[in-house]
């Protein structure tokens, strides 16, 4: 039985660990030096079709408005592909 | 002019606020507390369980404030100002206990000079007669490590945090617990460097102290904080969300958490036997565990209806039942209110029935049902999750 079958498995979706992740790939992708701050909070989707959850990451250089990143996705399913995909189309 | 300072009040579910409210007003030093109680769920029980009767002013409000729209907390502020000068009533300070799921990031913004602009007059007065002054925060030592790991808004709420309070911390006996309170300690320091961390079981344990009149002041809580506030403001402005398009009372209100977390509630108007509902927690957290991330309410048992017992159970603990002394109000139906995540309710209200109801079902196939309900839904939730493209 693998960990999704066992309704009594411990949910651990990792989040501090998987949020300093992308953090650090948005970072590398953009080329963000330490003076950017970089937030990540997840929302409900309201977008018809749309998985329940979405993520959005916010890049915040100094004296710019803030450019934000929507990833249709939730935090601990989001892979690096995910966010390189994302920087490409300019979501 | 001096401005009435408003505190809010947070932690996770089930971390003991109104427990710590509730001691906050048998202290007469907090006789002219206003108190604004937040309840995430369709019924409001928390109010019933608040000695709100000792606060001269009180507004219970559902739905949770960070999702509802965008000025809810100010335009609670703003009836409750009104109420205290239609009434000629004092008001020192007011207390905002939040949903345990509240995103303070909202909150704040709603309350502090250069946040989310003021849409109404209501909104005006109440930023001329109000000021933001502490965001305290509780956390539980049995569940506050995996609440972190699981819930962005429980790390939020550590962060934005100016006071911190461990609660439980009187359950912790053995050398392993006392050092996972340490490992806890630490965590909390990295997600809030500068928050002083109390004990709430300590003898020299001073309630009052949380919510002494200073400035909140956001700047000194560190990047994170300052860039939940500032990304919030965008999301609000781009109208994700839909805080500025959507009327009050729309059911959807509560669309900061997905779907997946849930609120349900489950009433009986006859007498139950205690030992039937103390297995039915039991066998509930025993299966449900974190997806059961409170259950909390009254219970008329029995052989004793004139006292009420209070049962409370987060994630896997079921804590020992209260008994009050009379009803909080006239409703003296059971009433139990469950907030999930991910969990089938229609399960649960097999096992609720079947232990406590009609005796149709045995607990043991309830309990079975129960799991595979539980199993197919996860393996569908996650099925869909993995189909999904990204866009």
């Amino acid at each position: 039985m693998n960990h999704f079958d066992n309704p009594l498995a411990p949910l651990s979706r990792k989040l501090p660990e998987k949020t300093r992740q992308l953090k650090a790939w948005v970072r590398a992708l953009y080329n963000l030096d330490d003076r950017v701050v970089i937030s990540v909070a997840e929302l409900a989707c309201r977008d018809v079709g749309c998985p329940d959850v979405e993520t959005v990451i916010g890049i915040m250089r100094p004296a710019e408005r803030v450019r934000t990143i929507r990833i249709h996705k939730s935090v601990e399913d989001i892979g690096f592909d995910d966010v390189r995909l994302s920087v490409m189309r300019g979501n | 002019m001096r401005r009435t300072p408003v505190f809010l009040l947070t932690g996770f579910l089930g971390a003991g606020k109104s427990t710590l409210l509730n001691r906050l007003l048998r202290d007469p030093a907090f006789a002219k507390t206003a108190i604004i109680i937040n309840e995430f769920g369709e019924i409001a029980l928390d109010h019933d369980l608040v000695r709100v009767a000792d606060a001269p002013l009180s507004r219970t409000t559902t739905g949770c404030l960070c999702c509802t729209a965008g000025s809810d907390v100010r335009s609670t502020l703003h009836e409750l100002h009104q109420a205290a000068l239609g009434g000629g009533i004092d008001v020192e300070r007011i207390v905002v206990e939040t949903t345990g799921l509240a995103d303070p990031a909202p909150l704040v913004n709603q309350l502090i000079p250069g946040g989310t602009p003021a849409r109404s007059l209501g909104d005006h007065i109440v930023a001329r007669h109000y000021a933001l002054a502490g965001v305290v925060t509780l956390v539980d030592i049995v569940t506050g490590e995996l609440s972190i790991e699981n819930h962005f808004e429980a790390a939020k709420q550590i962060a934005f945090a100016d006071r911190i309070v461990l609660t439980k911390t009187d359950l912790a006996r053995d050398p392993a617990t006392i050092k996972d309170i340490g490992d806890l300690r630490e965590r909390l320091a990295m997600l809030n460097p500068t928050a002083p961390v109390s004990d709430a079981a300590s003898p020299d344990f001073q309630p009052a102290s949380l919510f002494a009149p200073r400035t909140y002041t956001p700047a000194g809580l560190g990047d994170d904080v300052l860039g939940w506030l500032t990304l919030d403001e965008a999301i609000s402005s781009q109208g994700h969300g839909g805080r500025d398009e959507r009327p009050a009372d729309d059911e959807n209100a509560f669309r900061r958490h997905g779907a997946r977390i849930g609120s349900f509630s489950l009433t009986l108007d006859r007498p139950v036997d205690a030992a039937s509902m103390s297995r039915f927690l039991d066998v509930l957290t025993a299966s449900a565990g974190q997806r059961l991330l409170r259950v909390k309410g009254l219970v008329q048992v029995a052989d004793d209806p004139g006292r009420p017992r209070l049962v409370h159970a987060v994630q896997h603990s079921v804590h020992p039942p209260t008994v009050l002394e009379e009803w909080p109000s006239d409703d003296r139906r059971t009433r139990l209110v469950f907030i999930t995540d991910g969990l089938d309710t229609d399960a649960v209200r097999q096992l609720f029935a079947a232990a406590l109801v009609d005796g149709t079902h045995s607990v043991q196939e309830s309990f079975a049902s129960l799991c595979r309900v539980f199993a197919k839904a996860w393996r569908s939730g996650k099925a869909a999750l993995q189909r999904t493209p990204a866009r």
